[in-house]
């Protein structure tokens, strides 16, 4: 099940990844429409977050492609945002709510410049938008698990982008936080906006997206989601683990084989 | 004081370059080190202080044997120095990356062999003979002592260059130390910042080296930074902090040089630096230990008072009359406290006006009374919430109950109270007073 459209705002190819040599994606294919809240779900393990760090350039690719708006990403950045997960920073770092925001500006800023008044104003309506106006100069290091969800969800909005890629929005954030994220997402994407989530709850995967990714180590369907979400593609994705895909990966490591070129 | 005059006023010209020296080289590497600290490279400083001695070496052979230069050139060393660092870092990013090496390992190997290959080269100057003579040796322990002019005028610039950039790529610099990844997908050529980044770093080691030798060289630039941490949440203010802390160790440990001879600069510098961060560390508001101390007797002592009112509040359901004079012992035998402590704390329930005294036997006061019948409702609400919502035994409730019931705020009191729907009894079947 894959079904591929034409003009998508995200097409991947034949994309390919590995860690220390060993495969952890193989040869994705998929295309993710305009206006989108599509997500990605698999078990542990299986590559969700590597694929949206490898369509972000953050990971080397064995093999493959990724284009935006059918681009390729250098030349769309200002319309790509990426929410990282929660735990890939220092919380404890000494700045304050706004300043985080504020990085949602950074590019339109440019380098060198400081924030200008508008970038302000910005910061302050994305903070407003997910209820945190209060907290603008709150040092991140007192906020909440779902409170500093929000405020990267604010950066992510300053940057007034047209695609967003986000890494576990929902994961260990109050049932509060997880509604008010849900309404901002759906908001986005009934402006038009794609949002593309990885995500780890099955319950509420058929109340949330309209578009879904099925993943463990290769694609299992990519779909709209009332012809994804069964039963059979579920129990493909998260069932039967394909026990030879895995113990080839560990031999391609272990026995320094060549990579895909 | 006589000392102290002739120092700030500069008596000899020597004393002028000591001072500005010390206090530029403090400075630029505390701003510097508040990132590299950040960023948590805090081992960086100490490589790169190492790997310096090998590069300092072969400009010195270079410019003396290949130039013919009778004496040592700040500028040709600091250019040896400068290269040598860079290539230990250079080194440490391509073992971690090239093989299976974890980063502490790569650190220690790169540490090690350039300062073994530094030490070496040392030795080898030392035997043509004539390494005293040029000071060379004072890298090794640094000698801010025997800083002349020249060597001022380089600090000087350097510091303004560092100074410059980290001011021109604040914003940046913060960015790549907070969230690295974002960086990079906004676009901006984390790389590039990254290396900038890491050759101000090594400008620093490189120019403080000087002043507090090889060794010593880590703890100037990541002492202030760590010491700042604890007085502020905010980065414009812990990289001001830190500078200022680096140009007051950089003045006494100046200071303490002239006074006496015999006393090294650098080393007093960063003693000076340590004291601050020892100080920081105990005596810093929110952070510091002191201020945990306080905080942790001030929850205790509230918990001693709120208990002693609510033994009131259960002597007075015993007896069915709340307003009964209580002697000491009737308390200690409903709980047996600690007298000392139970004294202590009825005298201080006297001052706030919670309880009244006459002779031997106490007696509550209207808010007295109310303060113990709500820290007894909410220790039987918790433990009605314990056993209905998180299915714990009655039995288990209690001692659970018992540090709650001083926790609850008033927002969440409500918020019980509504959850529960005002139960009258506890687990244990005791009236739940409201």
């Amino acid at each position: 099940m894959n079904e591929l459209v034409k003009n998508a705002v995200v097409e991947i190819h034949d994309l390919s990844v590995s860690y220390d040599r060993k495969p952890v994606l193989w040869g994705i294919d998929l295309t993710i429409p305009k206006g989108s809240l599509a997500g990605i779900v698999g078990p542990n393990g299986a590559g969700k977050s590597t694929l949206i760090k490898s369509v972000m350039g953050l990971i080397p690719l064995n093999s493959g492609y990724a284009r935006l708006f059918d681009k390729d990403l250098d030349e769309v950045r200002q319309r790509v945002s990426y929410v990282p997960q929660r735990e890939s920073v220092d919380w404890d770092f000494p700045t304050s709510v706004k300043e985080v925001v504020l990085m949602g500006r950074y590019r339109k800023i440019g380098l060198f410049r400081r924030p200008r008044k508008a970038d302000i104003d910005a910061a302050m309506k994305a903070l407003d938008m997910v209820g945190m106006a209060d907290y603008a100069k709150r040092q991140i290091s007192q906020l909440s698990g779902g409170q500093q969800q929000r405020v990267f969800l604010a950066r992510a909005l300053a940057q007034q982008a047209d695609l967003y890629f986000m890494d576990e929005p929902f994961a260990g954030v109050d049932a509060a936080t997880e509604k008010a994220i849900f309404n901002i997402l759906q908001e986005m994407s009934s402006q038009g906006k794609t949002v593309v989530v990885v995500h780890h709850d099955l319950q509420s995967v058929a109340k949330y997206f309209d578009w879904l990714i099925l993943l463990n180590l290769r694609l299992v369907a990519s779909g709209k989601i009332q012809n994804v979400f069964n039963r059979p593609l579920l129990e493909e994705a998260y069932g039967g683990k394909l026990t030879l895909l895995s113990e080839v990966g560990e031999l391609i490591k272990k026995e320094e084989f060549p990579g895909r070129e | 004081m006589e000392s102290l005059i002739e120092f700030f006023t500069f008596k000899y010209p020597n004393i002028k370059y000591v001072l500005f020296g010390s206090v530029l080289l403090a400075v630029s590497s505390a701003i510097v080190g508040c990132f590299t600290f950040l960023k948590k490279k805090a081992l960086v400083g100490d490589v790169v202080s190492h790997a310096v001695l090998p590069g300092i070496c072969l400009s010195f052979i270079f410019s003396s044997n290949v130039l013919g230069l009778p004496e040592k050139n700040p500028l040709i060393l600091l250019v040896g120095a400068f290269l040598t660092g860079w290539l230990s870092i250079l080194v440490i990013d391509n073992i971690v990356k090239k093989t299976k090496l974890k980063e502490d390992t790569a650190t220690g190997l790169s540490l090690s062999v350039f300062f073994g290959v530094g030490i070496l080269l040392m030795t080898y100057i030392q035997k043509q003979g004539g390494s005293a003579q040029t000071g060379l040796d004072s890298f090794l322990f640094g000698k801010a002592a025997s800083l002349v002019g020249d060597d001022l005028m380089l600090f000087a610039v350097i510091s303004i260059i560092l100074i410059a950039v980290i001011f021109l790529l604040f914003k940046e610099f913060t960015l790549i130390s907070f969230d690295p990844s974002f960086a990079s997908v906004i676009g901006f050529p984390v790389r590039w910042l990254d290396l900038a980044l890491t050759t101000l770093t090594v400008l620093a080691v490189v120019t403080g080296i000087q002043a507090v030798g090889v060794v010593l060289m880590a703890a100037m630039l990541i002492t202030p930074a760590a010491a700042a941490r604890f007085w502020t949440n905010d980065l414009r203010y812990m990289i001001l902090l830190a500078a200022g802390f680096g140009a007051f160790s950089g003045i006494v440990g100046a200071y303490i040089s002239y006074v006496a001879p015999a006393m090294p600069t650098g080393p007093w510098i960063v003693m000076v630096l340590s004291v601050i961060a020892l100080l920081s560390f105990f005596l810093a508001p929110e952070k510091g230990i002191l201020f945990k101390i306080l905080k942790r007797r001030r929850i205790q002592q509230m918990i001693l008072e709120e208990n002693i009112l609510k033994l009131f509040f259960q002597l007075g359901e015993k007896s069915k009359d709340f307003d009964e004079p209580r002697t000491l012992d009737q308390i200690v035998d409903k709980r047996p406290l600690d007298l000392r402590k139970l004294k202590s704390g009825l005298q201080t329930l006297k001052k706030q006006g919670y309880l009244h005294s006459s002779g031997d036997s106490w007696q509550v006061t209207e808010e007295g009374f109310s303060k113990g019948k709500r820290v007894l409702k909410l220790h039987r609400l918790w433990e009605v919430y314990l056993t209905k919502y998180l299915k714990i035994a009655p039995d288990h409730v209690h001692d659970d109950a018992e540090r709650i019931e001083h926790l609850i705020t008033p927002e969440l009191e409500k918020q019980l109270e509504a959850l529960l729907e005002y139960p009258d009894k506890d687990p244990h079947e005791s009236d739940i007073p409201y």
